[in-house]
């Protein structure tokens, strides 16, 4: 019983911070309405247009690349507003439509169509690929209307509209892109990504901080004063366990709930992710109470919390995916339980993983806990016995 | 004047003696701008392994093989020929290969008999880009094909007799689309990403010192300081610009330190040291205006910390100092301009890709100065009634 009254009083304590509750819901809700947004588009390529001819081989030119399901096609009004646009990386290319483009073509003539973009980087090449196939297929219905106008007459436009009609009847010779897999080593884009990342990187961090709550009942002298009750050490350690414990599935069902009903978030099979949810608060409630027995003022606890969660956050995965980084900079990663814990979510979410599926996951994760949870519990242990 | 600078001196020995600053201000911006370049080395070229299975024999299929090892693609593609399609997809599915493309038997003589024909890609879902690249390969390929056959498939329908059909066959194959996109630099210099995330997490951190003062006036109202300081002859608001004057001061040189290691250390690059200390002056002063804001609305030290740590994580998520906001929907970007922090990354993007000009600078200093005289100016206007005995 005393167990629950001392979990009672320390978690009464934390929940009546209004700071906490910004924490706990605010600003993870907050992150991953941004997050989600952010990386909801990264499938498509934003790419600016400067249509400096308005004439209709030119405006079917732009449509086609509207049409581009691979393209994000915003305006510009001119060169140098799109330019700065692609420096600044708000678009990956600016694709300009020279001012006789349409005439040109009619004329006979190849029109270079100029492409700004950034010398070098992954997204370039794909970017330039897209706007090239566009480009040519648009150029492949110019190229057959002026042939025809050559060599059976009739007008440009009349011999245009009957290559389209033409394009549409004929068998081409087609691109038949085949995926060889179907599980994905990443978390799948938008909010199904950013949530359960942010789950991860937040209960961290909010456990971590709330280590200031320990500190500050140690500065009281509280234990002391429970200490000269009839209850035991042990009492103590669990009824704090029980309070981080607490503290870490509040905020990860917060999350679970709001990412489900607002932004359809699927957390994958029920059991396993019950059975993460549940790992992960250990984890954090170790680190919780670590940060609650080592740091001397609770100032010290929050910011050396909030820098710790970040940067293991982003050693882990919880930023952008580990997939991504060097070999060397993944297996570092792994050190920190942040890696297991989203690599785990990853195989729930993007590839159907069960229980089984995330067992190694889950062991190296309760590994983690058992270690944190023993070394804070004797740290406390010893504290309240000397 | 004295007095403040007096005030000042004191809260940044005392804050100086916390470690917690030692490692906000200084270990943990770097330690992230670090890691971040870490993360990201490769991120900045692009070259892909790719297989090609060819298992027709004609022209069409030797013209895609030869066009792959071509001048235009020497720099993106290494071609490794494989030797059927299964072994292809395994060596696509263990990432040895990124993506790989199949010419299937018969290519040729369907493609010139007007039958369907396919060139297949293979690609892995863990290797997206490639796989989008590859087909892109694959398209422009097909494109002149398929541009020629329907030439001549256009000029039938036009009414050419059928009798010029091999004429007409032969003249298309000599045809070239024509339209095509030119690469043409930008004149920017490429964003390394240390160049923007450095600078991100030391405005970060820096933003934390908008609680130091607040704590330190509420300690020393709790101890009684306070008190003994309103019964020498100071104003309040000197009390006011000692304590936020500590935080010009360690704000400011944690910034600059971390920015100038991520300089001389990282490979970051801003063009020289001005524009930076501009950026970085503005930004601490509007992170003074932010602590004199918290110091007045605040009434416990508890408020001072809540406060503080949501204007930190506010500013930090909205102004793009976790993600590159210029990415972001354009939405994001108006709103990050809202934010002090997000007008200093701003310059500091600028500066990093080459934008150098007066105005690319003034525009951020001045917008941060006049978020710093906004909220300064409530401040100090509250400061009378809150700082008054």
């Amino acid at each position: 019983m005393s167990i629950l009254a001392i979990a009672r009083t320390a978690g009464l304590r934390i929940v009546r911070d209004r700071t906490a509750l910004f924490f706990m819901i605010i600003l993870p809700i907050v992150v991953i309405v941004v997050v989600g947004a952010v990386v909801s588009g990264v499938d498509r390529i934003r790419v600016g247009v400067v249509a400096e001819d308005d004439g209709p081989v030119s405006s079917a030119l732009v449509a086609q690349l509207r049409a581009n399901r691979s393209l994000l096609v915003r305006d510009y009004p001119d060169v140098g507003v799109g330019k700065t646009a692609v420096r600044r990386s708000e678009i990956s290319a600016l694709i300009e439509i020279p001012p006789d483009t349409d005439a040109s073509l009619r004329r006979g003539a190849t029109v270079q169509i100029p492409v700004y973009a950034n010398d070098v980087s992954q997204n370039a090449q794909a970017v330039d690929a897209a706007i090239q196939s566009t480009v040519g297929a648009h150029g492949a219905l110019v190229q057959a209307a002026r042939f025809a106008t050559v060599q059976a007459g009739g007008t440009f436009d009349a011999n245009l509209a009957r290559a389209r009609h033409a394009g549409a009847t004929i068998p081409a010779v087609a691109v038949h892109d085949i995926v060889v897999d179907t599980k994905s080593k990443f978390l799948p884009n938008g909010f199904n990504y950013s949530a359960p990342t942010m789950l991860v990187l937040f209960v961290f961090i909010n456990s971590l901080a709330a280590g200031a709550a320990m500190i500050e009942t140690r500065r009281l002298g509280m234990y002391e004063r429970i200490a000269a009750a009839p209850v035991t050490a042990r009492s103590i350690v669990l009824g704090e366990m029980l309070v981080y414990v607490g503290i870490a599935l509040t905020q990860s069902a917060l999350i679970i709930f709001v990412g489900a009903l607002l932004f359809g978030v699927h957390w994958g099979n029920p059991l396993a992710a019950t059975a993460l949810v549940f790992t992960w608060a250990l984890v954090g409630a170790g680190a919780g109470m670590l940060a609650g027995t080592l740091f001397r003022t609770p100032e010290q606890s929050t910011s050396i919390a909030v820098a710790a969660g970040i940067i293991l956050g982003m050693l882990g995965g919880c930023m952008w995916p580990l997939e991504i980084v060097p070999a060397g900079m993944r297996a570092i990663g792994h050190l920190t339980p942040q890696a297991w814990a989203v690599d785990a979510w990853t195989e729930l979410l993007s590839r159907g993983g069960t229980l089984t599926d995330i067992t190694r996951q889950l062991i190296v994760l309760i590994g983690f806990a058992l270690v944190l949870v023993t070394i804070s519990v004797r740290r406390l242990r010893h504290s309240l016995v000397t | 004047m004295r007095a403040a600078v007096v005030i000042a001196t004191k809260d940044l020995r005392q804050r100086l003696r916390d470690r917690s600053a030692l490692t906000i201000g200084l270990i943990a911006p770097l330690a992230v701008a670090a890691l971040m370049s870490f993360a990201f080395r490769n991120a900045d070229t692009f070259h892909m392994n790719v297989g090609v299975v060819v298992q027709d024999r004609g022209e069409l299929a030797s013209a895609f093989r030869a066009g792959l090892s071509g001048p235009e693609l020497r720099d993106l593609v290494s071609v490794h020929v494989v030797a059927d399609p299964r072994t292809a997809a395994k060596q696509v599915r263990d990432r040895t290969l990124d993506a790989a493309f199949v010419v299937p038997v018969d290519f040729t003589r369907r493609t010139l008999a007007g039958l369907p024909a396919e060139i297949q890609v293979l690609s892995s879902t863990n290797a997206r880009i490639a796989g989008q690249v590859a087909s892109a390969i694959a398209s422009s390929f097909a494109a002149q094909v398929n541009a020629d056959r329907l030439s001549v498939a256009t000029a039938m329908a036009a009414g050419s007799p059928s009798a010029r059909l091999d004429a007409l066959e032969s003249a298309a194959t000599q045809l070239r689309i024509p339209e095509q996109a030119v690469n043409h630099p930008t004149g920017a210099k490429q964003l390394k990403t240390i160049s923007y995330y450095a600078p991100a997490m030391a405005i970060f951190f820096a933003l934390f010192s908008v609680g130091f003062a607040g704590r330190s006036f509420f300690a020393e109202r709790r101890e009684g300081t306070l008190d003994r300081m309103a019964a020498a002859p100071l104003r309040p608001s000197t009390i006011l610009i000692g304590k936020v004057l500590s935080v010009f001061v360690y704000s400011l040189a944690s910034m600059l330190t971390v920015v100038g290691i991520s300089g001389l250390f990282f490979g970051a690059d801003w063009g020289g040291p001005t524009g930076v200390v501009a950026l970085c002056v503005a930004m601490s002063l509007a992170i003074v205006a932010l602590s004199a804001l918290v110091i007045v609305f605040a009434r416990t030290e508890q408020q001072v910390q809540a406060l503080g740590s949501i204007i930190v994580f506010t500013l930090a998520v909205l102004g793009g100092n976790f993600i590159t906001v210029s990415a972001e929907p354009a939405l994001m970007r108006h709103v990050a301009l809202l934010t002090p922090n997000g007008w200093a990354l701003r310059g500091f993007l600028d500066l990093a890709t080459g934008a150098r000009s007066a105005g690319n600078l003034v525009q951020p200093v001045v917008s941060m100065l006049i978020f710093a005289v906004i909220v300064g100016g409530i401040a100090i206007v509250r400061s009378r009634r809150v700082l008054s005995p």
